[in-house]
């Protein structure tokens, strides 16, 4: 469910940048939260200099002042201080990997229900409820 | 009222088949939702071929994020992300994993 869309400016990441801060934010968000690496999903979005996008979690738009912005979307149910150290790294390994300062780069994560997602024909779990979610469709088939 | 937005990746989504999902999922969201569902409205976001990543790795995965009329059960919920899912994958070809469906309620602050 985690989807982290990445809003950057035209031409100013390489693939090899974009691959790596993919593998990079799966591995903040999978290392603090236990999900599983399958549910990460980035994507870049260049912008034509606007500097806001719409909130695909919840309801209107984002306004950012950077040049880089990170619109994040979770499953709910995570404490404050999760939510805050996944973003925290996330803006983190962003700056370095692109090479910027971290004054280049904000971003912001909404939340909805993980009851509210189906992937793969199935329910999310609430977080936390990985491992039993995987393993009741895992017998199921 | 419902709206969509859709994020393809690249090559993912024929265009000429935009129209015939965007109609197909207004008759899920009559059906399923009732009428208060209604009209529905769509956005597409294409990623860039070498923009998209799920697991760390170049993605072929859909994203549909719905947001619907405040009010609906879990039962009805399940069955309305099923339906749109299915309709998903007939009208493109794409498989069961390659589609994330959402609905959040029309007045989730997020």
């Amino acid at each position: 469910m985690p989807f982290y869309r990445c809003l950057i400016p035209e031409d100013s990441l390489t693939y090899d940048q974009r691959e790596r801060i993919a593998v990079a934010f799966t591995d903040v968000h999978c290392g603090l939260s236990g999900a599983p690496r399958s549910f990460v999903q980035v994507a870049f979005l260049e912008t034509d200099g606007s500097r806001e996008v719409a909130d695909a979690y919840g309801q209107g738009t984002m306004k950012f002042s950077t040049p880089y912005f990170i619109a994040g979307g979770n499953r709910a149910g995570r404490s404050p201080d999760m939510k805050s150290r996944i973003l925290e790294g996330l803006l983190g390994r962003f700056a370095e990997i692109a090479g910027i300062s971290g004054e280049m780069v904000s971003g912001r994560i909404s939340e909805a229900p993980a009851s509210w997602t189906m992937e793969e024909g199935k329910i999310l779990p609430d977080p936390g409820q990985e491992s039993e979610w995987f393993a009741q469709h895992a017998r199921s088939g | 009222m419902t709206t969509f937005d859709f994020f393809v990746q690249h090559g993912c989504v024929p265009e000429d088949a935009r129209q015939e999902i965007e109609s197909a999922l207004a008759s899920v969201c009559s059906d399923i939702l009732g009428p208060g569902a209604t009209p529905v409205s769509a956005s597409w976001t294409v990623i860039g071929k070498g923009f998209g990543f799920r697991g760390g790795k170049p993605s072929t995965t859909s994203l549909v994020r719905g947001r619907i009329p405040d009010g609906c059960g879990s039962e009805t919920r399940a069955r309305f992300l099923r339906t749109v899912a299915e309709e998903w994958c007939r009208i493109t070809g794409a498989a069961q994993d390659e589609v994330i469906v959402s609905a959040r309620d029309w007045s989730w602050a997020g």
